[in-house]
């Protein structure tokens, strides 16, 4: 059988992983690799406005980067944005998955309709609730007007203590159903026994979740935190819809205001920099919270 | 036995009253769309069912049609672009191609590497996954600044074909490291008997170990659809007459007002797809969305 593949060099026999990876491989150099070592090298220019021209100056954009104020603001806003969403979408989603995990009859359809946010592109969701927020015919702000928490004079997304707000409920309606999903899938897989011996000893329905559920979940907790809380790191959709970091720049996230630097300004080698730094704030979180928290895939 | 009862009603109860708060802003989109201009812009009250529905947003934005001309009297931005401005029929055929091919060739080219990552060891496997994932959670704002000048120089910004390797890219950790899973189900002893059987490594990859897995195959596909489907910043930083149906949607909000007609007509067609396409993956929903590390 070794006659056909013996004329070719090993390298590209298929007992070989270089024919398998190369596709994968070489797309991902090209587009994916590459790339990066463009921002970075992009990075290093200084642009001139006046003439359009760039010049090599690697100190440049990065210190620029430091001093930026609005890279401070986005770097906040990012870090608020991502904190409170997923806080929200982890307790949401564990309580949800608690009331919905249950074989009696109608859950399963129920659990099969909570996924259904999961499919609308983001971009839709933040249509959804820009005509939800609507100040003179959305439903949301009509029914916070007649409870009185809310006035017309202050639009939630045109006003900039709630600005934030108003995106992140959109992310958290978007996306508590993955956390309702994972976590589902770790109560399924809990063992029975430890359960039944706790209530024998008296344990409450609390005492038990705190002191068994939560600990024996841990680990698809860490996952879900991770996937999650790298997904909020790097939020762009909702933001650009619903309010365009405005107002002001009280919802501009670091992809955003990179996205502005682009667009607006046409500043490649800045707005490159920008976007570099929110790959560095994702790598080290991310790094962090896996070293701390041992995810494994 | 009487509290055992109300406790499960008020379960029931519960449950229901969560799920609808989950489904509420779908469902109130899609009545939007199905609404007369002046049911959906009465600033006096929010009109709930009490209307004439209407297919005329459907009309323009899906099927392309006129704007017919009859609902005067509304004041938001008609007749200052025409309605050819509406027509989304481009955005779901781009969406449908780039969605169609980058899930084509993800899977394909994802498929052969997640077979050698499963099944040859070899040195550096596990800095490759590592590598891999680090793929996954690249910021796509990271690269897309360069990606647009690279596209300009091969002619690929504002084509089917860059926005398919666009989304091919993002899509490829995604669907190696599922696939992965799927193969490390197959036991290797299935491969070794092939092979015993004088079968070649890649005549055991696509006559034996290929076929196990086609249901996982098919989900992964599903999910990568999805992705593709749903995505917004390289669709919006590397096209500018090829729109996808996220990006085409953005340009209904203009200066003058928001046509939420037609917005909430081609944002509702946008759902139906996914909405079909997850309830055939439900049993590999976890499995997919956690990358292979949860499994269902």
């Amino acid at each position: 059988m070794k006659t056909q593949g013996s004329r070719l060099p090993r390298w590209l026999r298929s007992e070989h992983p270089f024919p398998w990876l190369f596709p994968v491989t070489s797309l991902l150099i090209v587009f994916g690799l590459y790339p990066v070592l463009y921002s970075l090298w992009l990075s290093f220019y200084k642009r001139n406005p006046a003439t359009r021209k760039e010049t090599f100056l690697p100190s440049h954009n990065w210190s620029k980067l430091i001093s930026d104020d609005r890279v401070w603001d986005a770097v906040q806003v990012t870090f608020s944005y991502a904190c409170i969403a997923l806080i929200l979408q982890l307790v949401l989603g564990m309580l949800i998955a608690l009331l919905l995990d249950s074989d009696k009859k109608g859950f399963g359809i129920l659990r099969a309709l909570m996924t259904l946010p999961l499919v609308v592109p983001p971009a839709v969701t933040g249509m959804m609730f820009l005509l939800m927020y609507d100040s003179s015919f959305g439903v949301i702000s009509n029914a916070l007007y007649s409870l009185n928490l809310l006035s017309p004079d202050a639009p939630i997304l045109g006003t900039g203590s709630t600005a934030l707000w108003g995106v992140i409920i959109a992310d958290v309606w978007q996306w508590t159903p993955f956390m309702v999903l994972i976590m589902l899938a770790g109560l399924r897989a809990l063992p029975k026994e430890p359960f039944e011996a706790a209530s024998i000893d008296g344990a409450t329905a609390v005492q038990s979740f705190f002191h068994l559920t939560l600990p024996m979940m841990s680990k698809i907790i860490a996952l879900a935190v991770l996937i999650r809380g790298i997904d909020l790191f790097r939020v762009y959709d909702y933001v650009k819809v619903m309010t365009d970091s405005g107002p002001g720049t009280a919802t501009e996230t670091l992809t955003a205001y990179a996205g502005t630097v682009y667009f607006k300004s046409a500043n490649f080698a800045y707005a490159s920099t920008v976007a570099l730094a929110t790959l560095i704030l994702v790598l080290v979180t991310a790094t962090l919270f896996i070293k701390i928290f041992k995810v494994r895939f | 036995m009487n509290g055992f009862a109300a406790k499960n009603v008020l379960r029931y109860v519960l449950s229901i009253t969560i799920v609808c708060i989950f489904i509420f802003p779908i469902a109130w989109f899609a009545l939007t769309s199905i609404k007369p201009v002046s049911a959906v812009f009465n600033k006096d009250e929010v009109v709930v069912f009490d209307f004439k529905p209407t297919f005329e947003n459907y009309q323009v934005t899906v099927l392309g049609g006129k704007k017919a001309d009859t609902e005067s009297g509304s004041s938001i931005g008609m007749g200052t672009s025409g309605s050819g401005a509406y027509d989304g029929r481009g955005s779901i055929v781009s969406s449908l191609i780039v969605a169609i091919s980058s899930t084509f060739m993800a899977t394909l080219i994802s498929l052969l590497a997640a077979y050698a990552l499963s099944r040859l060891n070899f040195r550096g496997s596990q800095g490759y996954m590592q590598w891999i994932l680090s793929q996954r959670f690249l910021p796509p704002i990271a690269i897309i600044i360069p990606l647009v000048f690279i596209f300009r120089d091969l002619g690929l910004r504002d084509t089917h074909f860059g926005l398919v390797i666009a989304h091919t890219l993002i899509n490829i950790p995604i669907a190696l490291l599922i696939l992965k899973s799927f193969f490390d189900d197959v036991p290797i002893e299935i491969d070794q008997a092939a092979m015993i059987d004088g079968a070649t490594r890649f005549q055991c990859f696509y006559m034996v170990v290929v076929p196990m897995i086609k249901g996982g195959i098919a989900a992964t596909a599903v999910l990568c659809f999805i992705f593709s489907w749903t995505e917004f910043l390289l669709s919006l930083f590397l096209t500018s007459s090829i729109r996808t149906i996220p990006v085409k949607i953005t340009t209904f909000v203009t200066s003058t007002g928001s046509e939420w007609g037609y917005i909430s007509a081609l944002g509702t067609a946008a759902i139906v797809p996914g909405f079909i396409f997850i309830l055939l993956v439900q049993n590999h929903l976890v499995r997919g969305l956690t990358m292979g590390a949860v499994k269902d």
